[in-house]
């Protein structure tokens, strides 16, 4: 009864064996290369446009170089690799002849059936034992018989006899599958014995070494240190670090676009190469504008600020940004390159930023931020006019649009309310727009979702009242209302309700299921933002906050909506008016009272198509709600049960409110500035009056 | 008898690692200590404290006969008085953001240095007001309690000053502007009551109609003078 390892020598187990771990490895990697992205940007219909902006090449050649980026390139040769040393595995299965190990059988050995009973087999035995036997049988060199052959097959016959027979010996034959009792038997490995070959040794542990001491630290190490490297945002660290000390609770746009050329970012986008250029940028976005002071559209303070920074990267940065919003040509390509390069790395911080304005619980950084993000996508300046976002608009054909001496700007929505004949004189012209592009800009005009808010109303699902602590819902009903619709429908009272889900629906009372489950993946995207000058394709985003607007504060962080769900565009791409549903839920403040909020409906992609609108929160005393229910009479035990799980659902939610941490700090330093400001105000009207 | 070579392979083995991983760790924390040695500082230098302790170890003897005698104390407080402002602007800040930063440290949107640096620099701040306490204390006994307030005080005038100026160096562009309108306007109103008058002479009764258009012209100008006049009311009165 020996044991024996034996290494895989004819090379038949191996095989399968790498084939098995090299699949583990092949097909989740080509599955994750070769997939679709599932990202907005990449299954979003589109605007339909034919502009091409000055320097389309080089946006493109961004778009293209992002491409690249997100190809996995690596894991498609990885997955490649793979696939070969599968193959080869396989061919290797297939050449390589089995040996298959012969089981002993005793009906084989002699020549009997299955289905034969005792006596059968004894009879047969005997019959053979008249030819087969050493004695009968005379070894037949024609054949290469020798003696011992016949010897041996003798033995075995009678061996499978007595098998067939013999208790004790079937017994042993059933037990080990031998009439002999346990067999000695072997262990195969499968691994190629070259492995285990003299002088292999010191190379199979070289390799060994290799593995585990340089390939396995470093991948680890770099997989840690990459994942040290970069902030949830996916900015690195120390771009957050910086945007994070840039932060002032009082930032306009222009603050924060100053912020964010402090970002390391664009130490790899400009190589290092800092100096290359800077002056002809700044001599080019700090030269005076056809509309603005200064053609990058920087303000006073912000042309401060950036002659105040030291020569290098940043300030390199920074002139970069300006001349990507005030669309100043660099004359220069390899400046113009860097300058569509820098907007997106920009865009990336300003989300950054807005994660930061948020902790810190400020409204004016986070509609900087919201703005910077629109500003950037369309490469509009702060406080231009949102007519720039329409193909071929410059700042001269928005000053004929808009008045020589116009103080505020026209939004694309007044622009298209102007009626046409009076919109075309005024757009149309030498120096300005020819006809072909004026209808060409109508029509973007005419596509872009603008969301109007129809109502917005809060409610707790399923009482009549908000109590307080409890989970409230605002609700938004809003219909897509491209700038230039005309002909809207009245919009039906009825789609201005929100119902509840049916009683006994927990998961929708919840909150868990937002809406039906096949909607779920049926949502409707709007299409990309029409964002020709930005290098990346973005599909827009709306954020609905409740801000405190005696305290500048946010009462109820940001939802965020980048679907809808109703279809916005027919097949023809006429909008079709669709009132559509933006839920967000918070926890209602702890005591009774009205609470008004401003709530801020915002789309990250284009300028002037933002809501702000007042809403009022009543929350009822407890007990007003209690007297209504005991009226209707409502005690089915099924009803308690719901009704004890919403309120746990509700305490849940009181330990993360924010409308009661918000009047908390109302106290201490703010209300000492608000006397302050008023005895302030107070001698500046005494002195009026003198 | 043991083989001693054959037991040289392991051992080998053994203090390859653990000298090798002894040398990670080593590395590792020397660099570790170097970076934290070396993070940026979260505010920049303290000037009005720099200026202040000049101020204080300015030894006339040092200087000779041209140079300044000893430091009037009224100066010295004055330094003082501007180090406790400075101080305020940087409390406040602290203030501010140790709970946004934690909460942005939880959620990993800011990295751990930053944290580091976050909290010497509300390390070097509490020790920077212990010791303006207690210089104010030296100078007055009992000042130390009072400092901060007036210095609180003091840095919100200098706010509320930033942003009057703020206010007050629009007043050329507006007005500028405001001229430029008027100008348009003006203009407009000119081409309309030469068309009128034109008008007037094919249809002669219409001529009063267009005289009162006139009258409403001019009274733009009394209007901006008004304006700009209360500007300037309003400007002394800041100041």
């Amino acid at each position: 009864m020996s044991q024996d390892y034996n290494y895989d020598e004819q090379g038949q187990f191996f095989p399968y064996f790498v084939l098995t771990i090299v699949g583990l490895i092949t097909l989740p990697t080509t599955y994750s290369a070769f997939r679709k992205g599932q990202d907005l940007e990449n299954t979003a219909p589109r605007i339909k446009s034919d502009f091409k902006p000055e320097h389309a090449d080089l946006i493109e050649g961004q778009r293209k170089k992002q491409r690249r980026r997100e190809r996995k390139l690596k894991r498609m040769v990885v997955a490649a690799a793979g696939w070969a040393l599968m193959a080869g595995m396989v061919y290797l299965i297939i050449v390589t002849a089995r040996t298959v190990p012969k089981i002993w059988d005793p009906y084989d050995v002699l020549g009997a059936s299955r289905s034969w009973d005792e006596k059968k087999i004894k009879s047969h035995y005997r019959k053979l034992s008249l030819t087969h036997h050493p004695d009968k049988r005379q070894p037949d060199p024609a054949k290469n018989e020798t003696a011992d052959l016949i010897n041996d097959e003798w033995v075995e016959m009678t061996k499978a006899f007595k098998t067939l027979t013999d208790e004790e010996v079937r017994n042993n034959y059933i037990q080990y599958g031998h009439p002999d009792g346990k067999q000695s038997f072997s262990i195969g490995i499968a691994l190629p014995k070259f492995i285990i070959t003299e002088g292999n040794g010191k190379y199979v542990l070289m390799l060994y070494g290799a593995l585990l001491g340089v390939i396995l630290p470093y991948f680890v190490g770099k997989w840690w240190y990459g994942s040290q490297k970069v902030t949830k945002e996916k900015v690195l660290v120390a771009s957050a670090g910086n945007l994070f000390r840039e932060y002032e609770s009082e930032m306009t746009e222009g603050d924060l676009i100053y912020a964010l050329s402090s970002g390391e970012e664009f130490k790899q986008i400009l190589h290092g190469k800092s100096d290359a250029g800077l002056a002809r940028i700044e001599q080019r976005i700090l030269a005076e504008g056809e509309a603005s002071p200064l053609a990058g559209g920087l303000g006073v303070k912000d042309r401060a600020k950036l002659q105040e920074l030291d020569e290098g990267v940043r300030r390199k940065a920074l002139g970069l940004l300006w001349a990507y919003l005030g669309r100043v040509e660099l004359d220069d390509q390899a400046l113009n390159d860097e300058k569509y390069e820098a907007a997106p790395t920009a865009l990336a911080l300003t989300d950054a930023f807005t994660s930061m304005s948020l902790a810190y619980g400020n409204t004016k950084p986070l509609l900087a931020a919201y703005h910077t993000s629109q500003n950037l996508i369309q490469a509009v300046p702060p406080r231009a006019s949102p007519l720039l976002q329409l193909p071929r608009f410059t700042p001269a054909v928005v000053r004929a649009v808009e008045g020589e001496t116009a103080r505020t700007h026209l939004t694309v929505q007044d622009f298209m309310r102007i009626p046409a004949d009076q919109r075309k004189k005024r757009t149309v012209g030498p120096g300005l727009l020819t006809e072909k592009e004026y209808n060409a800009a109508v029509q973007i005009a005419s596509q872009l979702p603008a969301l109007k808010v129809e109502k917005a109303f809060f409610k707790v699902v399923g009482e009549r009242f908000v109590t307080p602590s409890s989970l409230v819902q605002f609700v938004v009903k809003a219909r897509i209302i491209p700038p230039g619709s005309t002909n809207t429908p009245a919009v039906n009272e009825k789609d201005l309700e929100d119902v509840d889900a049916k009683e006994g629906d927990l998961d929708a009372l919840h909150g868990r299921k937002k809406n039906d489950p096949e909607d779920a993946e049926n949502r409707i995207q709007p299409p990309l933002a029409h964002a020709p000058f930005f290098a990346r394709d973005h599909s827009p985003r709306w954020h609905v906050f409740l801000a405190d607007s005696k305290q500048g504060k946010i009462a109820v962080p940001p939802f965020t909506f980048s679907t809808f769900d109703k279809p916005l565009f027919d097949e023809e791409g006429n909008p079709t008016f669709n009132v559509q549903t933006l839920k967000m839920q918070f926890g209602a403040p702890p005591h009774a009272g009205r609470y008004t909020f401003v709530m801020h409906l915002i789309c990250d992609s284009y300028i002037g198509m933002d809501t702000k609108m007042e809403v009022t929160l009543v929350v009822e005393e407890a007990s007003k709600a209690e007297e209504m229910e005991e009226d209707e009479e409502i005690s089915e035990p099924e009803e308690d049960t719901l009704m004890g799980q919403m309120n746990a659902l509700k305490k849940d939610a009181t330990a993360k409110k924010r409308p009661r941490r918000v009047e908390d700090e109302s106290s201490g330093s703010d209300t000492e500035g608000d006397e302050e400001t008023e005895s302030e105000t107070d001698t500046d009207t005494d002195t009026d009056e003198e | 008898m043991v083989n001693w070579l054959s037991l040289v392979v392991p051992f080998a083995y053994l203090t390859i690692l653990l000298g090798s991983l002894y040398t990670f760790s080593h590395l590792y924390r020397a660099r570790k200590l170097s970076k934290a040695a070396s993070l940026e500082p979260w505010f920049p230098p303290h000037l009005q404290r720099n200026i202040y302790l000049t101020l204080l170890h300015l030894d006339p003897s040092e200087s000779g006969e041209g140079g300044p005698s000893k430091v009037p104390d009224s100066v010295l407080k004055a330094a003082l008085l501007r180090r406790a402002t400075e101080d305020i602007h940087r409390v406040l800040q602290v203030q501010n953001a140790k709970p946004a930063l934690q909460s942005l440290l939880q959620r990993g949107s800011v990295g751990d240095d930053l944290w580091q640096r976050f909290l010497r620099a509300e390390k070097e701040i509490q020790e920077e007001i212990k010791d303006v306490v207690a210089e104010a204390n030296a100078f007055a006994p009992g000042w130390g309690q009072l400092i901060f307030q007036t210095a609180n005080e003091m840095a919100q005038n200098a706010l509320l000053r930033k942003r009057v100026e703020e206010i007050q160096a629009q007043v050329t562009a507006e007005k500028e502007w405001w001229e430029k309108k008027k100008a348009g306007i003006q203009a407009d109103f000119m081409k309309e009551l030469d068309e009128d008058s034109k008008a007037t002479q094919a249809v002669p009764t219409t001529g009063r109609g267009s005289d009162d258009d006139a009258v409403l012209v001019e009274g733009g100008g009394p209007t901006a003078a008004q304006q700009q006049g209360s500007m300037k009311k309003r400007k002394k009165g800041k100041n």
